[in-house]
């Protein structure tokens, strides 16, 4: 087991370091950059002016060199710029360049500066991924009961009325996008068109203060939508094991019904969703753009679209490297899982 | 007003023949003020001069104290100089103040200066600094500050100032910076200007919004944490894409007190709710903002059902949509040199179409030469090329393009993009081939003046020259039509230099026939800006998006 986990972490710093490199290379390019200089300089500025900016912050090194300073295996640049004005990756505001460490990167703790934001990346991520944390956790407190739920009271007793009317619930929420049944819940509970305007239809003071009148409207919506998902997982692998040979003979054997289903179908129907509910993680991390931006609640998947949009190098791979990160331990807790739930699995 | 110096013998004899103009109908009452304001009059002056009321400052109304909340995009900071959009300014403007105060009926008030007085030919201006003036940080405001940031406007090598352009006829333009002897310190609050041409908008230039007055130990990394400024207000926090805010500054003895101006807010809040103005509406009636920065399209009218205001000011913001004179097409071929293919481009449109189409109709047609009413030297004699979809097609048939398929982008948005369509969809009924590219604001910039064919906001500006100087004018940097005619230039420098109104409409004129007669750009109307508020808030919209921040609050 420690080898297979060790295995999986190897695998997982790979992945990062390809990933990261392929993030670098592409925002790097030239047009990029350029758009990077006009956000920051001004949006209207000229050739000439993108090109002394862009030279005297380093940004016209070769590829790999400025690869290797964010990793912190280069020293950091110290460029003098075409304005007489001395600057360096690991100089700071306020500090003299000689106080200046000589390796400033990912290996010395340093993710680096958000150009969009103007701030340390680590901070932003932090903060950000916090809140889409407290938006996951009410989802899936949400959307995983009720799925199982659902699921299982559909497919106990395939191709019954209860098992085709849930079924139907569930097909429809998931057919439903979030951007459609979204705008539905605004419009219907938080807007003047119908009037009722019992929730919020924005999630903005949710970030300081979350309440359910704030943050029930964009939980709801993509629990709605995950949940019909789970749910259709759940009462397939339900109706499959409830066919089973040994759920037969514990039914013969004069088990109860409840019994049978509690104690005997549930656990083996669970591996399927277990697996469907992990993936849910990584989804929901970026997934939730759509959500995060109908509501205004700045979280994860915010930051990414405007780390994106705007050309934010350090940002972007920062996000990147969250990203891998949480899609892979999410697979191996998955893996995991599957040894308790299925003695009949070895992870080695 | 505490400074009424001025006296009918010492007014400028231009102020004076204005008031003559003004009687006769042949200056509108904001041209009026505009002009003569930017001349060194005072406003109580020149209402008085022009024979007109004043409007009554509703600052006495408002109650004093509450917090306002108002929807902004969040912007990351940069040095004013830089400034490329209003936003920054609406923050910044709270504890950065500018030397002069552009308003809503087109005049130009002092603020940091008390006064200012120009020679006959606009070439020298003399500054007065408003005395007793201090920064928050216990310093006195002198001439040397107003000349320290005039010489900061003028430095061109500062990547994005936009300022330099404004400033334009006090540097030389070898060295990139201010000419030699241009900024004079007289005295410990007189500052004079000597300009290398004539140029009437100096003053102009200085009420726009990147003209923030910084101090000398300003930084841009710490200008959202530690600032030293001289406004009422000061930071209490910036986090980009998500909240700023501006707290009174109750230590600070501010200059404003003095002349009688009051600071209603405590607090004044910029919550950025994204792009997209249905989750504006949604924060509206959930109570979570007071005031919208700008309401555009067709929310607008949603407004009144949610039992909010519109506060709204027409003005010279437009969009032009034209064709990159210079701008090579896959063969090399440059389609747009061609003077009857611009000419051709501009008689397929009818530009009340594309105001319908583009902008609900909330505006007035403009005429395809970037000058109007609002405008102090605008010549409303001057017409476009006629809208005539046949003989444009005569005209590119006899420049043989008719088969050239022309590429038009446009940024993606609300007004931008529908406006840029419906001029697409007038050229292909004309009978001309038309590609529509759309572009995410992301990238549009990117290449904004080099794109060959394609639509560009520009915002209101005081005088017509500025724009024209701005955007017009051969070799300037925002000059997206890539046009270059001397003549032109000499009618502009000439224009320039010239503050008698009769005299100048007849250049200004010939300016605009040009324009329009070279086919330069379709300039199809001029926007109505709107602002939605609660119903008991002030907070107008203004005609430039400047932020006059003592001036907002909760009605009593």
């Amino acid at each position: 087991m420690g080898l297979f986990i060790l295995r999986r972490l190897v695998i997982m710093v790979f992945t990062a370091l390809c990933l990261t490199f392929v993030v670098f290379f592409l925002t790097n390019l030239y047009p990029n950059l350029e758009k990077l200089a006009k956000t920051q300089g001004n949006f209207r500025m000229s050739d000439e002016a993108v090109q002394s900016y862009l030279l005297n912050r380093g940004y016209l090194l070769p590829v790999p060199v400025k690869y290797g300073q964010w990793l912190g295996v280069l020293p950091g640049y110290v460029i003098e710029g075409s304005d007489g004005e001395l600057r360096g990756r690991c100089i700071s505001s306020g500090m003299q360049p000689d106080e200046a460490p000589k390796f400033c990167g990912i290996f010395q703790g340093n993710w680096g500066y958000s150009t969009r934001f103007k701030d340390n990346v680590s901070g932003i991520i932090g903060t950000r991924l916090g809140l889409t944390g407290v938006l996951m956790m009410w989802v899936m407190a949400l959307m995983v009961p009720s799925a199982l739920v659902l699921g299982i009271l559909a497919g106990m007793r395939e191709g019954s009325k209860t098992d085709r009317s849930l079924s139907t619930v569930a097909i429809l929420t998931t057919a439903t996008p979030e951007y459609v049944s979204g705008v539905i819940l605004i419009s219907v509970f938080a807007s003047s068109a119908v009037g009722l305007k019992w929730f919020k239809g924005t999630a903005t003071s949710a970030m300081e203060n979350p309440n359910l009148e704030n943050f029930l409207l964009p939980v709801l919506t993509i629990a709605i939508y995950g949940m019909g998902y789970i749910a259709r997982m759940t009462r397939a692998s339900m109706a499959e094991v409830m066919t089973a040979q040994y759920i037969r003979t514990a039914r013969l054997k004069g088990v109860s019904f409840p019994n049978v289903v509690l104690k005997h179908a549930l656990r083996n129907a669970l591996i399927a969703p277990f697996t469907v509910i992990m993936l849910q993680f990584p989804w929901l991390l970026n997934g939730v753009v759509i959500v995060e931006t109908l509501f205004n609640y700045k979280g994860f998947g915010w930051v990414l679209v405007q780390a994106a949009g705007n050309n934010d190098i350090e940002l972007l791979l920062g996000v990147s490297v969250v990203s891998v990160v949480v899609v892979l331990i999410t697979q191996l807790i998955s893996d995991i899982g599957y040894v308790y739930l299925n003695p009949r699995i070895s992870v080695t | 007003m505490s400074h009424d110096k001025n006296n009918y013998e010492t007014i400028h004899p231009a102020a004076k023949m204005y008031a003559q103009e003004l009687k006769e109908g042949k200056l509108s009452r904001r041209e009026f003020i505009a002009r003569t304001t930017a001349l060194g009059l005072t406003a109580t002056t020149a209402y008085a001069l022009g024979g007109l009321t004043q409007p009554a400052h509703a600052g006495g109304h408002l109650q004093q104290g509450g917090t306002m909340r108002m929807q902004m995009d969040i912007l990351g900071l940069k040095d004013p100089r830089t400034f490329d959009w209003t936003q920054l300014a609406h923050f910044a403007g709270g504890y950065l103040e500018y030397l002069v105060e552009y308003n809503n009926d087109g005049s130009i008030t002092p603020n940091l200066l008390e006064s200012w007085s120009t020679n006959d030919n606009a070439s020298k201006y003399t500054l007065n600094v408003r005395k007793g003036v201090k920064w928050n940080n216990g310093e006195d405001f002198t001439a040397e500050d107003v000349a320290r940031n005039i010489e900061g406007w003028c430095d061109k090598s500062v990547e994005g100032n936009s300022m330099a352009v404004r400033m334009a006829s006090l540097i030389d333009a070898d060295a990139g910076k201010a000419a030699a002897g241009a900024i004079k310190v007289v005295d410990s609050h007189t500052v004079e200007l000597t300009c290398v041409a004539s140029d009437i908008t100096v003053i102009a230039g200085m009420a726009d919004y990147p003209a923030a007055v910084v101090h000398s130990t300003f930084s841009v990394d710490t200008m959202g944490t530690n600032p030293v400024g001289t406004g009422p207000f000061m930071p209490d926090g910036y986090d980009v894409g998500v909240k700023a805010a501006l707290v009174k500054n109750e230590a600070h003895d501010w200059w404003g007190y003095s002349i009688g101006r009051t600071v209603p807010l405590d607090r004044i809040e910029f919550i950025d709710y994204g792009t997209d103005p249905s989750a504006w509406i949604a924060a509206a009636e959930g109570d979570e903002v007071d005031v919208f920065y700008e309401t555009v399209g067709e929310y607008v009218d949603i407004i009144p059902g949610i039992g909010w205001e519109n506060s709204t000011i027409s003005t010279g913001s437009t969009i032009v949509i034209r064709p990159n004179q210079v701008a090579q097409d896959a063969d090399g071929n440059t389609p747009y040199a061609d003077k009857r293919v611009r000419q051709a481009l501009a008689m397929a449109v009818d530009n009340a179409i594309c105001l319908e189409l583009g902008y609900a109709g909330k505006g007035s047609t403009a005429n395809n030469f970037h000058s109007g009413s609002m405008h102090p030297e605008h010549d409303p004699s001057v017409e476009r090329l006629p809208y005539d979809p046949e003989k444009a097609m005569a005209l590119m048939k006899e420049a043989g393009m008719e088969d050239y398929e022309h590429e038009i982008t446009s940024i993606d948005d609300d007004w931008r993009k529908n406006t840029t369509d419906s001029v697409a969809a007038q050229l292909r009924d004309a009978g001309f081939k038309v590609k529509r590219t759309i572009l995410p604001g992301s990238t549009f910039w990117n290449d904004w003046t080099k794109y060959p064919f394609s639509s560009t906001n520009w915002n209101h500006r005081p005088f017509a020259t500025q724009v024209w100087g701005l955007a017009y004018r051969s070799g300037e940097a925002w000059n997206e039509f890539a046009w270059n005619s001397p003549e032109f230039d000499a009618l502009l420098a000439e224009a320039n230099a010239i503050s008698d109104a009769d005299e100048r409409r007849k250049v200004a004129g010939k300016c605009q026939a040009l324009i329009a007669e070279e086919g330069v750009t379709i300039q199809p109307y001029w926007r109505a800006l709107y602002r939605s508020h609660k119903p008991e808030l002030q907070c107008e919209q203004h005609i430039a998006y400047h932020s006059h921040h003592y001036k907002w609050g909760f009605k009593a």
